[in-house]
């Protein structure tokens, strides 16, 4: 017998809670159930770490805003040009939209979790450990979902536990599965809800490093660009003291990379060995690890957010500035708008929802911020130009749309040679406690997964793996930042164990033969503090 | 056929780590999780359930935040649950938690239940007397380590398993029997369980409500004395001998007349 809601929400993230708090908040007084496929919530929420708090509003009280676990403030602010491991320059001025003076500095793990727990209290049905695998569609709208069974054994029989799948109806579906979401990119390609140009994401990778406490060093931080990324590619590096004692590093890398020979946990060690970043982290030891894709490609890449009977949130909808590379707030605003379509119950929700996303501030700023990104995929200082010009003009010159990432971040990799990437593997900065190996770092993440399941993460074609060999030198082995992906003797093997639930093969794959599918309920990262 | 689980909250242990300077558990995003032994009692529990029909209680002794260990078992296939909680139980040791889960037994069935059944042992204490303990207070049977449990001729048969090997146990309820990982692969809990469970009633009892003897609970009721705490020391490194045959032979009959455990 089928569980029937009012509303279903698909995600436990920012989004996900935003909108059923706000719905609870604006008195719906309907069931609203929320699954998220992580073991607790919160357990596969991850982000740079600095939360605009403009997002917070109409969704938590101020009370509540200030209860929450934040142990550091933005204060000491800075951005760096990193020109090489050595030398990097202190960027004298700064756009004021960019700065983050004040805001909340601190894990989103735990944010979500005390957003979840306030959810709860509200009336909330939050269930994690449940994975929704498919949709359910009737007459062309989206009726419900059914979520994964468990209890597979890895030749796909029964054992002894099976869980078979649920089915649970709702009035309204709220996708808030997070970016590259498995059932919303599906979703978008059925109903035709892309946008003007596809999805360009960016890999975003982090530690959170343990240093000895410094008095007042809580609140400071470091944003960087350059070095060891190429001119032709977006990445940039952050550096965020959440306490006196802790920091947060991380690094991001455009997935529209061109050279298949990069290694982007490789990128990610020699950007800490850098110079720069060595002055905050030195003496430290990493704990904590994480990888997650970011929906960069701004304005121009978000889909129609919404279908009948369904309405897609946050970062699954591409919301996200792509300037400052902020998207929690405006996932909790589309959360807010969302929940305000659905209890005014008008005759079409999704274009109100859609109106109503369209008035907040995050929509705005995405919209200001239009041109940014794509200028970045072909030489960084146009890019830079763009940033500026849309700031002193409010967005309004270059009026038209600006080329670029039409092509989709698979189809940008470009062939290889071994030597290629053996040349790239040459300077690996030694290992040590702040620059652990990307195995190590995968059990710092805490990811787990039944290995008596069948594998979630299906190759397509063998021979096109084979081409792929011949011709890219399989990036997957180093995009992954998991280290799921290795060759044994030419013969591309599937260490599905290790998934950080990141997406990044499905999205860079430049074969496109690896699809992403859902594990068993609960498995996957065990995020505590990132 | 009532059967009674009793299931604890502990840190998840795969998850904590050692503070180097302190020597203390590192706290900080440690998650509480049912004691897995436990899992493997309330699956006996409902497997019984499914065959006999069994009315499944589970009862937990904890802070409030235990109900979460009751809420998961009644999402499972569990009847109903009790939480046994309250300040005047704190600093219970085996004894004095044996006599009040006892109690909470005979409170929640009206008497003493056919079966009771706990984990080998729980994962934070490692002790595995509460079960034996509750055994003495029920005036029930005792069976330890159990990988299987069967009802036959109005009695149980349990094949419990020892360091000599495997013993066979037959006997009359009420019984109280320990179960060990080998007994069954715990099941998932459906979504349509966790959301009804989440909303379903769960009494909590107190000493008042159970009746207790005020001098057989909490720190009163317990004689065991803590005298201190500390890590247990860290074991170096054993010597490895590579060589093969005669040369290890000696090489160990060398070592332990060096020893003084063998005479020259």
């Amino acid at each position: 017998m089928a569980i029937e809601t009012d509303v279903l929400v698909v995600g436990a993230g920012p989004a996900g809670l935003s909108a059923a708090i706000a719905l609870k908040r604006g008195g719906f007084k309907g069931r609203v159930v929320v699954l998220d496929k992580g073991k607790s919530p919160g357990s596969h929420v991850l982000s740079g770490c600095i939360i605009d708090p403009s997002g917070f509003k109409g969704v938590l009280t101020d009370e509540e805003v200030a209860k929450l676990p934040v142990e550091a403030h933005a204060n000491k602010e800075s951005f760096r040009a990193i020109l090489s491991k050595n030398c990097s320059m202190k960027i004298p001025w700064v756009p004021p939209m960019m700065h983050s003076k004040g805001y909340p500095v601190a894990s989103l793990t735990k944010v979500v979790g005390a957003m979840a727990k306030i959810a709860v209290a509200e009336g909330v049905e939050l269930c994690t450990g449940y994975a929704v695998v498919e949709l359910i569609e009737e007459n062309g709208r989206v009726v419900g979902a059914r979520t994964g069974e468990k209890g597979v054994d890895k030749n796909g029989a029964r054992k002894s536990n099976y869980l078979p799948s649920e089915e649970i109806r709702a009035k309204h579906v709220v996708l808030a599965e997070g970016g590259c979401g498995i059932l919303t990119e599906k979703l978008i390609k059925a109903k035709g809800l892309q946008g003007v140009r596809p999805q360009s994401y960016a890999l975003g990778v982090k530690e959170l490093v343990e240093v000895p406490a410094k008095e007042g060093s809580g609140g400071t931080v470091m944003h960087t660009f350059g070095y060891p990324a190429d001119m032709r590619t977006y990445g940039g590096g952050f550096v965020y003291h959440v306490s006196d004692s802790q920091v947060m590093v991380g690094y991001a890398y455009a997935l529209d990379y061109r050279k298949s020979e990069v290694d982007i946990h490789r990128l990610f060690r020699r950007f800490k060995a850098t110079k720069a970043v060595q002055e905050h982290i030195a003496g430290g030891k990493s704990v904590a690890y994480g990888a997650k894709v970011i929906p960069e490609g701004g304005f121009y890449s978000v889909p129609k957010p919404y279908a009948p009977g369904v309405l897609i949130v946050g970062d699954g909808a591409g919301l996200l500035d792509s300037l400052r590379i902020k998207g929690i707030h405006i996932a909790m605003q589309s959360g807010a708008a969302a929940a305000k379509a659905i209890i005014e119950g008008g005759e079409d929700v999704g274009a109100r929802y859609f109106e109503l996303l369209k008035a907040t501030s995050g929509w705005k700023e995405m919209k200001r911020v239009r041109n940014v990104r794509a200028p970045f995929s072909t030489w960084m200082p146009i890019g830079v130009a763009s940033a500026g010009l849309a700031w002193v003009t409010f967005g309004k010159i270059p009026p038209f749309r600006m080329g670029g990432l039409e092509l989709g971040d698979a189809a940008e990799t470009r062939p290889c040679t071994a030597a290629k990437v053996e040349a790239e593997a040459k300077d690996d900065p030694p290992a040590s406690p702040t620059s652990p190996d990307r195995l190590t770092d995968v059990f710092m993440s805490g990811t787990i997964h039944d290995e008596d399941q069948p594998c979630h993460l299906k190759i397509g074609d063998r021979a096109k793996c084979a081409e792929c060999m011949e011709k890219f030198r399989a990036p997957c082995t180093r995009f992954c930042p998991a280290e799921v992906y290795r060759l044994d003797e030419g013969k591309l093997e599937v260490d599905f164990s290790n998934c950080l639930h990141c997406k990044t093969c499905a999205i860079k794959c430049p074969m496109r033969n690896i699809e992403w599918t859902f594990p068993q309920g609960g498995d996957g990262p065990r995020y505590t503090r990132m | 056929m009532h059967v009674v689980v009793c299931v604890k909250q502990v840190p998840d242990t795969t998850n904590v780590r050692i503070n180097p300077e302190t020597n203390t558990l590192m706290r900080e995003g440690v998650e509480s999780i049912m004691n897995p032994f436990d899992e493997y009692a309330l699956e006996q529990a409902l497997e019984l359930k499914d065959k006999c029909g069994a009315r499944v209680s589970v009862i937990s002794m904890g802070p409030p935040q235990a109900t979460a260990v009751l809420r998961e078992s009644l999402a499972r296939g569990a009847d109903d649950a009790a939480l046994v909680s309250s300040r005047a139980f704190g600093g219970a040791d085996t004894l004095a938690t044996s006599y009040t889960i006892s109690m909470a037994i005979r409170k929640v069935c009206g008497g003493v239940p056919d079966l009771v059944l706990f984990g080998k042992q729980a994962i934070d204490g490692d002790t595995a007397q509460v079960g034996p303990g509750v055994s003495e207070f029920l005036d029930a049977t005792l069976v330890t380590y159990a990988k299987s449990i069967e009802v036959k001729d109005g009695g149980f048969e349990v094949v419990s398993v020892m360091d000599d090997g495997e013993h066979t146990v037959a006997g009359k309820f009420p019984a109280v029997v320990t179960v060990l990982k080998e007994a069954s692969v715990p099941r998932f809990a459906p979504l349509a369980g966790t959301l009804t469970a989440a909303k379903a009633p769960i009494a909590v009892l107190d000493e008042k409500a159970l009746g207790c003897d005020p001098g057989q609970i909490g720190l009163k009721g317990s004689p065991t004395k803590v005298v201190t705490i500390f890590p247990p020391p860290v074991k170096g490194g054993g010597k490895k001998i590579t060589a093969s045959g005669d040369d290890a032979a000696k090489a160990i009959l060398e070592m332990l007349s060096e020893k003084g455990i063998l005479a020259k």
